[in-house]
């Protein structure tokens, strides 16, 4: 056993099983407790790149502006935005660094999955080299692999979709505004090519993987939500009129610095009111998650 | 236009940088975290009958060599409902990179002049032994979950364990379905028929003790861990090991405990009992040595390091072990010392076979290997695919 399988492998797989054993031997039931706990844990890095993101998607409007004033002399439109995001604290590769940082954690837990589920003769033998020596894990085993009346052993179709919008919602919802056709673009396809690109590998895999990327996507989704709204998502659906390159939440701070003549072919959208319109009749729901985040907080 | 010109540019690299990202993803997943064990791959032992081995090799057909000449024949492959999977892969095989190959884990059996072989594709092939023209094949229509386990044929009788939980009772000259006992689980082992009566384990935990007329319940043992093991029967006892790592002994009569022993790991293949000793092979590395009646340790266990799988043959004063990193072993049964006599660049979780002092294997490249017992040399090896 490498280090890898020792350190986080064979913990986590462990840790699924014993899940699964206290929840009426209920596999899909572990994929998501393990899944919400592996996302509890990695809370603060989660965190800190969608606030990243959400700073540099607050900074489009200037860097839009020096891409019109400068788009024609790259070392300085490069010197520009360094400036900008010296200015306002921000490291660009603050945004890669926690997703670098978590993607060995979603690895070991899709492999802990993978191993867990046992679905073929071969998988249940290595699966036997995993195991802690406690009686619970292995009186558990093989796991139930049935989860609301789906084999999670199988590839499932509904669940496939599911990924794919859940997916799509998180990617439209993190996408960047952004008034570079190319990165537009770029951000464009990657709304669709990735949640696609996810759902026909969860037609592939046995349906135990999609329901643990539903369920970070959830996560995601939930998390996103509580730090930059619905971003483009609502919008896109709440301004819905072309032309518009790009909208913004307005901080008042932010608004004292950027108050400029606008450009002719852009208008900022402070997009608050629309908002505060659609908070009129507050739901349960909405009351959950009426709590921004400090950063914003501390914006207004 | 030149606007135009240039947003189309635009659209194309950010196409290309998008489906490199996706593509990048795809290899991590498929790639960098991919886990071993997912795909279905076979790993079925040989039967010998008048000179001819039979061995369902790793191309998913059934493969007869004659020892004599070495001349080889192969059945027609056997086959997949349909694909339902994408990247070429079923639902059987749960996995990307699948193949249509159907994976071949039970030995075959071999009654009288037909020959039996049953796939991980859920159905039972009997063959002519001369030509390997099909006889029948069981169900007709349609397919029956995964078969793992074996087969055993006694008196016209085919019975056979699935992984729909169903023990089957089968006609073995027609194919026809006489009687069927359903358990609460799959069922992956092979079962043991002795004195008219049946033996399988299931993974709901229990031992079935079957009427081999009728496959009426004689009665039931349970363990805390599901059953995969094909049960030894010996001397009015039967041994069986679970996944709770307990080895059990029970009365054949009436499935009461004797004793129980507890190892490190899961007790996978068949034990055996040589001159009134009890070699248990374990997934632990060590084969441990008891006394049948007692289940006290005779002798220290001997450590081979690496999971036992596959189940052992005796020959002569040895008892020959192929562990799963590839090793095959003889352990001298008056010393108990193990001696190295072939590696393979394979793991060994499949049953060895042993005909006139040679031990035939299969690897994962398909080829049966042969070793010769007394001397350890490694005779040619016979590959078992087509081309």
């Amino acid at each position: 056993m490498n280090v890898w399988e020792l350190i986080i492998q064979q913990p986590l797989t462990n840790v699924l099983i014993v899940v699964a054993h206290f929840f009426g031997d209920n596999f899909g039931v572990a994929i998501i407790l393990l899944t919400i706990l592996v996302n509890l844990a990695l809370l603060p890095l989660t965190l800190s790149q969608i606030r990243s993101s959400k700073r540099m998607q607050d900074l489009q409007p200037k860097l839009a502006e020096i891409q019109k004033k400068y788009g024609k002399d790259r070392q300085k439109l490069a010197q520009e935005q360094m400036k900008i995001y010296k200015e306002s604290g921000i490291k660009p590769a603050g945004c890669l660094l926690p997703m670098i940082i978590q993607m060995p954690v979603w690895f070991a837990l899709y492999q802990s999955i993978m191993l867990a589920l046992a679905a073929v003769p071969e998988g249940l033998l290595n699966l036997a080299r995993y195991l802690y020596p406690w009686p619970v894990v292995f009186s558990s085993l093989p796991l139930n692999p049935y989860f609301l009346g789906m084999n999670l052993a199988q590839p499932n179709f509904i669940l496939a979709i599911l990924v794919g919008a859940s997916m799509w919602i998180q990617q439209k919802m993190s996408a960047t505004p952004t008034d570079d056709p190319r990165s537009a673009a770029s951000s464009q396809m990657m709304t669709w090519m990735m949640p696609l690109l996810f759902a026909f590998l969860a037609l592939s895999f046995p349906s135990g993987l999609s329901l643990y990327w539903i369920a970070s996507s959830l996560i995601r989704i939930i998390l996103q939500y509580r730090v930059t709204g619905w971003g483009t998502l609502r919008r896109k659906a709440s301004t819905g009129q072309s032309g518009k390159k790009y909208v913004t939440f307005e901080s008042e701070d932010a608004k004292k610095t950027t108050a400029k003549p606008k450009p002719k072919d852009e208008v900022i959208i402070t997009d608050k009111e629309s908002l505060e319109k659609s908070r009129k009749k507050p739901s349960r729901f909405s009351k959950f998650f009426e709590g921004r985040d400090d950063d914003e907080q501390s914006g207004e | 236009m030149e606007n135009t010109e240039k947003k189309k540019n635009h659209n194309k690299t950010a196409g290309l940088i998008a489906l490199l990202v996706a593509a990048v993803i795809a290899i991590a997943l498929f790639g960098f975290s991919c886990v071993s064990g997912l795909t279905p791959i076979g790993w079925s032992g040989g039967v010998e009958s008048n000179g001819v081995l039979y061995v369902g090799s790793l191309e998913g057909r059934l493969v007869t060599i004659d020892l004599i000449d070495e001349s080889r024949q192969w059945a027609e492959p056997l086959k997949y409902p349909e694909q339902s999977g994408l990247f070429g892969c079923s639902a059987a095989s749960a996995c990307g990179g699948g193949t249509s190959r159907v994976p071949v884990y039970a030995t075959p059996a071999v009654s009288g002049n037909l020959c039996y072989i049953a796939g991980y594709n859920g159905k039972i092939y009997a063959y002519n032994t001369t030509n390997l023209a099909t006889r029948w094949i069981f169900p007709r229509e349609g397919y029956l979950e995964a078969l793992v386990g074996g087969m055993v044929i006694e008196q016209g009788k085919l019975y056979i364990g699935c992984s729909d939980g169903v023990i089957y009772a089968l006609n073995s000259e027609t194919g026809d379905i006489l009687y069927q006992y359903k358990t609460e689980d799959k069922i992956w082992g092979t079962p043991t028929l002795a004195d008219n009566t049946l033996y399988i384990g299931s993974f709901d935990k229990n031992l079935y003790a079957l009427d081999a007329d009728d496959l009426t319940l004689k009665w039931t043992f349970t363990a805390e861990g599901s059953i995969f093991t094909k049960p030894l029967v010996e001397n009015g006892t039967v041994y069986i090991g679970s996944f709770d790592r307990y080895l059990y002994a029970l009365n054949a009569i009436d499935g009461t405990l004797k004793w129980k022993y507890m190892a490190d790991n899961w007790f996978w293949s068949q034990p055996v009992i040589v001159d009134g000793t009890l070699y248990a092979g374990c997934l632990d590395g060590f084969v441990y040595v008891l006394d049948p009646a007692t289940g006290a340790e005779v002798a220290q266990p001997v450590n081979l390091k690496s999971a036992l799988a596959s189940t052992p043959v005796i020959y002569e004063n040895y008892i020959i072990f192929a562990v799963h990193e590839g090793f095959v072993y003889k352990i001298d049964l008056d010393t108990l010392e193990p001696l190295l006599i072939a590696s393979f660049e394979s793991t060994l979780d499949g049953p060895l076979t042993l005909h006139e002092g040679v031990v035939y294997l299969q690897t994962n490249d398909a080829v049966l290997q042969r070793i010769d017992t007394s001397t350890g040399a490694l005779l040619p090896p016979i590959y078992l695919t087509t081309q």
